[in-house]
C-alpha cells in the first residue's frame, strides 16, 4: 500500500455506529440506558484501480456496513470514505454526487430481491443510463441493453421478460449486467454468490473475473467465504467485531495468515479436498457488538491473550506485506504454523 | 401501445396464475358475472329503464303503491310496482343502483388514493411525519365510519345554501365516506412500504442516484398495489352499504336522486301496510351487490396470497 | 436386512394446475445403523423432499407416488397419521435449517424438551427436568437448569441449534434427518455444531440423513454420500473415495467448480446451463444436455445403476459392457 499504486479509493478511519436505544418513555420509566452498536470502528483500507480488494469476516463484523457506507446508503458517524479523490459524506446535494454514483455500483446477495419484480428485465438494466442521463429512451437504448445482456452470457430476447422468468444464477447475470450499465470504475459486490449453488457460483465468478480483465474493474469483495476470497482477491482484510485485524496481500494472508483469528477462521473452513482432517476450532461466539470487550475485541476467545490482550487495544503492525493488530504478533509469542498446503506456497509469490 | 401488444399482454394475463385461479373457481365467476351485469345495468339505466326516474311528470299519483305485475290506471305495467310516488320501481331501482355504485366507487378511489400516498410518506420517510400521519390515523379510527359521515354531511348542511347544498349533495357524499375509509389504505400501505424500501432492488436504485419521488412512484408503489386492489374491493361494498345508511337515515342523497338506500327508507313507512316491495326490492338488489362485490374480493384476496396458492 | 432406512424406487409428483410434476424420480438408497449418509445436490435436485418424504411429511400438492421407504424392516411410508407421529419425534428425530422453525417461540427451552421427552418416554416430570437438563449440558449449553427457563429469542442462533439438536436427541431416536442444520450459522460455529453432531451419533450409534447443498460439510461429517442431480440419484459412494475421484461426470464437474482455498488465479471449472426444472423433464439422462462426455443413447436410454469401485453410479460411460467393448 505504497503512495506509488493508482489509489481509486480510499477509507480513512471510517466508524460506524447505529442507536439501538430503548424509546424515550421506555428510557424514563424503566432506566434503561441509550444503547449504541459498535458496527464498524476506526477501519482503514486502500483499494488500488484494477485490483479486488476482499472484506472477510462472520456476520456482524461490519463488512456489510462498510459496503454500504461506501456505496453511499449508509452514512458514516466518524472518518471519511474518499472515491477518485473526492470524500463521498461531503456532498450537499443528490446533483452534486451524481458523477460519483455513476462511477460506483452495486451487487447484492440476494437475486431474488435485487431486482424488482414488476419491472421487465430491459427497463432494469436502462435505469442506470437514464438516471444519469447517458442516453434517450429508443433503439441505441434498447441496443445497449441487448449488448449488456450479451455481455453477461444472457439472449438479447430477455429484455422483455420479467425477473420471475428466471433462476438465481441468471438474475445474479442481470444485476451485474445492471451494474455495468452506466459503465462504472468501482463494483461494490456484496456476498454476490452466497445465496447460489456452487455450479452457478464458479460461472458468476469466472463472468466477475472476465470483466475485471476486459474492463479494468475495481471490486470491493464482502465475503464470508474463504475460499471465494482466495479465488477472487488481490488484496483483502479480516474483520473482527466491526474492526480489521489483519490485511494485506491475499496470498500472504491465506498462505501464512498472522492474526490469531485469521488463522482458526481458516482452520474451521470444511474443505471438500481434505475430508475429516483434525485441526483446531474456533471456541464460542461473538460477542456483540452492543457491549465490545475491552482492548483486543478478540481476547476472550484468543489462545494466546494475556492480561495486555484485554486492557490495550493493538495496533496495525506491518508484517511483510500485510498489517496485523496483535500483541502476541509484536511480542513474538506467535507459535509458527505449518504451511497448510504446499500449493499455496508455490502460489502466494504471483500476486505479491 | 399497439393492438398486438394489448393482445400479447392480455393473453399473457389469460396464461398466468391469476387467471387460472378464476377460471377454476366457479364461485368467483359467479360473483364476477353478477357484479358485471349489474354495472352495466346501473350505466345502462337511462336506456333499460321503461321510465325516467328523476322525471316527476313521468310519475303518476294515481298509480302509487302498485304491487308488481298490476297494471295501473292508464294501461301502464310495472314489472316490479310502484313507489309512494306512483315511479316504476324498476326505473328507481336502476338509477338508485347507479347512484350508489358511482358513490360507491368514487370514494372508494378517493380513499384510497389518499391512503396510499400518506401511507407512502409514512413508511418510506419514517419519523416526525409517520408519528403525525399515523396519529392521525388513530384518531380517526375512535370514530366510527357512520359518525364520521354524518358530521361531515350536518357540517356541509348548515354551512351552505339547500340548493347548493343538493346540488353538490353526491360530491359531499363521496367525500365523506372517503374520510373514513383512508386509514386502512394508509396503515396498510405504510407497513409494505416499510418492508419494502429495505428490499435489495430499491438499494441499488439508490445508489443508482435515482431520485427520492421515482422511488417511490416506479418502484415501490407497483409493489404494493396488490394488497390495496383487494382492500378496495371489500371496501366497496362496505362504501355502497355505508352509503345507503346514510340515505336510509335521511342524511344522504334528496329524494329526488334515488339511491338503494333511500329506496328502502321511503318503503319502510309502508311495510306493515303490506306493501313489502318498496323496501324489500331494492333491499335485495344492495344485497346482491354487496355479496358478488364481497365474493370477489375474497376470492382475490386469497388468489393473490402465496401462501395459500396451490 | 441390516439397512435402518431403506428406501426403495421412490417417486414424489407434485401436482401444478392439474399436471403431476416428478419431483423425486425413482431414487433408491439405504442408511445402516450409525452411519452418517449425506445427501447433496443444488437447490431444486430434491433433496430435501426426498427427506421430507422419508419423515412422512410430505403435504398437497406433493405425493408419493410410487416406491417403498422400511425402517428397520418395516414399511412406514404406508402408516397413518398418529403411527407416523409417535414414531416422528421417538425413533426419527427432525433438525431444520432454521431453528426458529423447530422451536415454539412462545415456550421455554425446558417445556419444550420436557414435552418432547414425556410424550414419547414414560418419565415422570421431574425425570424429565433432570433428562432436559442433562441433554442441555451436553449440546454444551452453559449453565443448562438455568437456560432451561429461557425462551429461544434470548439465545443466539448457534445456541438455538444446539437446543434443536437437544430436542432431536431427546427420546434417544436412531435415524435424524437433518436439514441443512448448519447452513444458516457462520463457519466457525457450523464447525461446532458439526463436531456435536458427529460426536453424539458415534456416542449413540444414530444415524443420520445429512440434507446439505455444500460439498464442505458432506467432507466434515458423512461416511457415505448421496449425489442427487434433477430428482434422480446419480451416485452413492463413501465420502473419502467419492471427492478424490468421483465417476459421475456430474460430481465431478461439481468439486470442479468449487473454488479452492489453496490454489489461485486458476479459472474455475463451469458446467454449462442449468439443471432441468421438473415441469420440463429431460430423456434418457437428465444430466445429457450439459455432460462434456454423454453419448448418444445418453439422449434416449436412461442408464441403471452400475457399480464402480465401492460406489454406484448412474451413468452408461461405467456400464461395464461399454467399457469392455472400448
Amino acid at each position: 500500500m505504497s503512495g506509488g499504486k493508482d489509489t481509486l479509493l480510499s477509507v480513512d478511519r471510517l466508524t460506524v455506529r447505529f442507536d439501538a436505544s430503548p424509546s424515550l418513555i421506555k428510557r424514563l420509566l424503566t432506566g434503561a440506558r441509550r444503547r449504541t452498536v459498535h458496527a464498524v470502528e476506526e477501519v482503514e483500507f486502500e483499494v488500488t484501480r484494477g485490483s479486488t480488494f476482499a472484506l472477510v469476516g462472520e456476520s456482524g463484523c461490519g463488512k456489510s456496513t462498510i459496503a454500504r457506507t461506501i456505496a453511499g446508503i449508509q452514512p458514516p458517524s466518524g472518518g471519511s470514505v474518499s472515491f477518485m479523490g473526492v470524500d463521498i459524506a461531503g456532498f450537499r446535494t443528490r446533483h452534486a454526487a451524481m458523477p460519483y454514483r455513476r462511477n460506483l455500483q452495486m451487487i447484492f446477495q440476494d437475486p431474488y430481491a435485487s431486482l424488482n419484480p414488476r419491472w421487465r428485465v430491459g427497463r432494469i438494466i436502462a435505469e442506470p443510463i437514464l438516471t444519469h442521463g447517458l442516453m434517450k429512451r429508443g433503439v441505441a437504448l434498447d441496443e445497449r441493453v441487448a449488448e449488456l445482456l450479451d455481455t453477461v452470457g444472457l439472449a438479447p430476447g430477455d429484455a422483455a421478460k420479467f425477473p420471475h422468468q428466471f433462476s438465481g444464477g441468471q438474475r445474479q447475470r442481470i444485476s451485474i449486467a445492471r451494474a455495468l450499465a452506466a459503465n462504472p470504475a468501482f463494483i461494490v459486490c456484496d456476498e454476490p454468490t452466497s445465496a447460489l449453488d456452487v455450479s452457478v457460483q464458479a460461472q458468476i465468478l469466472n463472468l466477475m473475473k472476465r470483466l475485471q480483465r476486459e474492463r479494468g474493474l475495481t471490486y470491493l469483495l464482502i465475503s464470508h467465504n474463504l475460499a471465494v476470497v482466495a479465488h477472487m482477491a488481490d488484496a483483502m482484510g479480516v474483520m473482527y467485531l466491526g474492526r480489521l485485524v489483519e490485511q494485506g496481500d491475499a496470498g500472504q494472508i491465506l498462505a501464512r495468515p498472522l492474526h490469531p483469528y485469521t488463522r482458526l477462521l481458516l482452520d474451521t473452513v470444511p474443505d471438500p479436498r481434505a475430508p475429516k482432517r483434525a485441526r483446531a476450532r474456533l471456541a464460542g461466539e461473538v460477542p456483540s457488538p452492543l457491549a465490545p470487550p475491552t482492548g483486543c475485541a478478540f481476547h476472550p476467545r484468543c489462545p494466546l491473550a494475556n492480561a495486555r490482550c484485554a486492557r490495550e487495544r493493538p495496533l496495525p503492525l506491518r508484517v511483510e506485506a500485510a498489517l496485523v493488530a496483535c500483541h502476541a504478533v509484536e511480542e513474538g509469542r506467535l507459535p509458527s504454523r505449518p504451511p497448510a498446503n504446499e500449493n499455496c506456497l508455490a502460489t502466494s509469490g504471483d500476486a505479491a | 401501445m399497439s393492438l398486438a401488444a394489448l393482445r400479447h399482454s392480455l393473453g399473457n394475463w389469460w396464461r398466468g396464475d391469476l387467471a387460472y385461479r378464476f377460471r377454476r373457481s366457479p364461485v368467483a365467476i359467479l360473483a364476477a358475472l353478477v357484479g358485471l351485469a349489474l354495472l352495466v345495468a346501473a350505466m345502462g339505466a337511462p336506456v333499460l329503464a321503461p321510465y325516467d326516474a328523476f322525471d316527476p311528470a313521468a310519475a303518476n299519483a294515481a298509480d302509487a303503491r302498485l304491487p308488481p305485475c298490476v297494471e295501473g290506471m292508464f294501461g301502464d305495467v310495472y314489472l316490479l310496482g310502484t313507489d309512494p310516488q306512483g315511479r316504476d320501481m324498476l326505473s328507481a331501482m336502476l338509477y338508485g343502483l347507479r347512484t350508489s355504485l358511482v358513490v360507491g366507487l368514487a370514494s372508494v378511489a378517493a380513499a384510497a388514493l389518499a391512503g396510499v400516498l400518506l401511507g407512502l410518506i409514512a413508511g418510506y420517510f419514517g419519523g416526525v411525519l409517520d408519528a403525525f400521519i399515523m396519529r392521525a390515523a388513530d384518531v380517526q379510527l375512535s370514530f366510527p365510519a357512520i359518525l364520521i359521515a354524518l358530521l361531515i354531511d350536518g357540517v356541509a348542511r348548515t354551512a351552505m345554501p339547500a340548493a347548493l347544498h343538493a346540488e353538490l349533495a353526491v360530491p359531499i357524499l363521496i367525500a365523506a365516506i372517503a374520510a373514513s375509509f383512508w386509514v386502512q389504505y394508509a396503515r396498510t400501505v405504510r407497513g409494505l412500504v416499510l418492508v419494502e424500501r429495505g428490499r435489495d432492488y430499491v438499494l441499488a436504485a439508490k445508489v443508482t442516484g435515482v431520485s427520492t419521488p421515482r422511488i417511490l412512484i416506479s418502484h415501490i408503489l407497483p409493489n404494493v398495489l396488490g394488497p390495496v386492489l383487494v382492500i378496495a374491493t371489500i371496501n366497496l361494498a362496505l362504501a355502497i352499504l355505508t352509503e345507503s345508511t346514510l340515505s336510509f337515515l335521511g342524511v344522504g342523497l334528496p329524494s329526488t336522486q334515488p339511491s338503494l338506500g333511500s329506496l328502502v327508507r321511503i318503503g319502510n313507512e309502508f311495510v306493515f301496510s303490506g306493501d313489502w316491495w318498496i323496501s324489500a326490492l331494492p333491499g335485495l338488489l344492495l344485497v346482491l351487490l354487496s355479496l358478488s362485490v364481497n365474493i370477489f374480493g375474497d376470492w382475490l384476496r386469497d388468489a393473490l396470497n402465496p401462501k395459500l396458492a396451490s | 436386512m441390516s439397512a435402518l432406512l431403506s428406501v426403495q424406487g421412490l417417486r414424489v409428483e407434485i401436482a401444478r394446475r392439474g399436471r403431476a410434476m416428478t419431483a423425486i424420480d425413482d431414487v433408491s438408497f439405504e442408511i445402516a445403523a450409525g452411519e452418517i449418509l449425506g445427501v447433496v445436490g443444488e437447490s431444486g435436485a430434491g433433496k430435501s423432499v426426498t427427506g421430507t418424504a422419508v419423515l412422512g411429511l410430505l403435504e398437497r400438492p406433493a405425493r408419493q407416488a410410487g416406491g417403498r421407504i422400511l425402517f428397520d424392516g418395516r414399511r412406514i411410508d404406508t402408516l397413518d397419521e398418529d403411527a407416523m407421529r409417535a414414531l416422528r419425534g421417538k425413533e426419527i428425530a427432525a433438525v431444520f435449517q432454521d431453528p426458529l422453525t423447530s422451536l415454539d417461540p412462545l415456550m421455554t427451552i425446558g417445556d419444550q424438551l420436557t414435552e418432547t421427552i414425556r410424550t414419547h418416554l414414560d418419565l415422570n416430570p421431574a425425570e424429565a427436568v433432570e433428562r432436559a437438563a442433562r441433554l442441555l449440558a451436553e449440546v454444551g449449553i452453559p449453565a443448562p437448569r438455568e437456560r432451561l427457563a429461557s425462551y429461544p429469542h434470548e439465545m443466539s442462533g448457534g445456541m438455538r441449534q444446539r437446543v434443536v439438536l437437544a430436542l432431536a436427541f431427546s427420546c434417544e431416536p436412531r435415524l435424524i434427518i437433518a436439514d441443512e442444520p448448519t447452513t444458516a450459522l457462520d463457519v466457525s460455529i457450523q464447525a461446532q455444531i458439526l463436531d456435536l453432531l458427529r460426536a453424539m451419533c458415534r456416542e449413540r450409534g444414530t444415524a443420520v440423513m445429512l440434507v446439505t447443498h455444500d460439498m464442505g460439510v458432506i467432507a466434515e461429517v458423512a461416511d457415505r454420500v448421496a449425489v442427487m442431480y434433477a430428482g434422480r440419484l446419480v451416485e452413492v459412494g463413501p465420502t473419502a473415495s467419492l471427492l478424490a475421484a468421483a465417476a459421475h461426470p456430474y460430481t465431478r464437474g461439481l468439486m470442479a467448480s468449487i473454488p479452492d482455498l489453496h490454489r489461485r488465479d486458476v479459472e474455475l471449472a463451469q458446467i454449462p446451463g442449468s439443471m432441468p426444472r421438473p415441469d420440463a423433464p429431460v430423456p434418457g439422462c437428465a444430466f445429457h444436455p450439459r455432460c462434456p462426455r454423454a453419448l448418444v443413447r445418453c439422449a434416449s436410454e436412461r442408464p441403471p445403476t452400475f457399480t464402480v469401485g465401492a460406489s454406484e453410479v448412474a451413468c452408461w460411460l461405467a456400464d461395464p459392457v461399454a467399457r469392455s467393448a472400448a
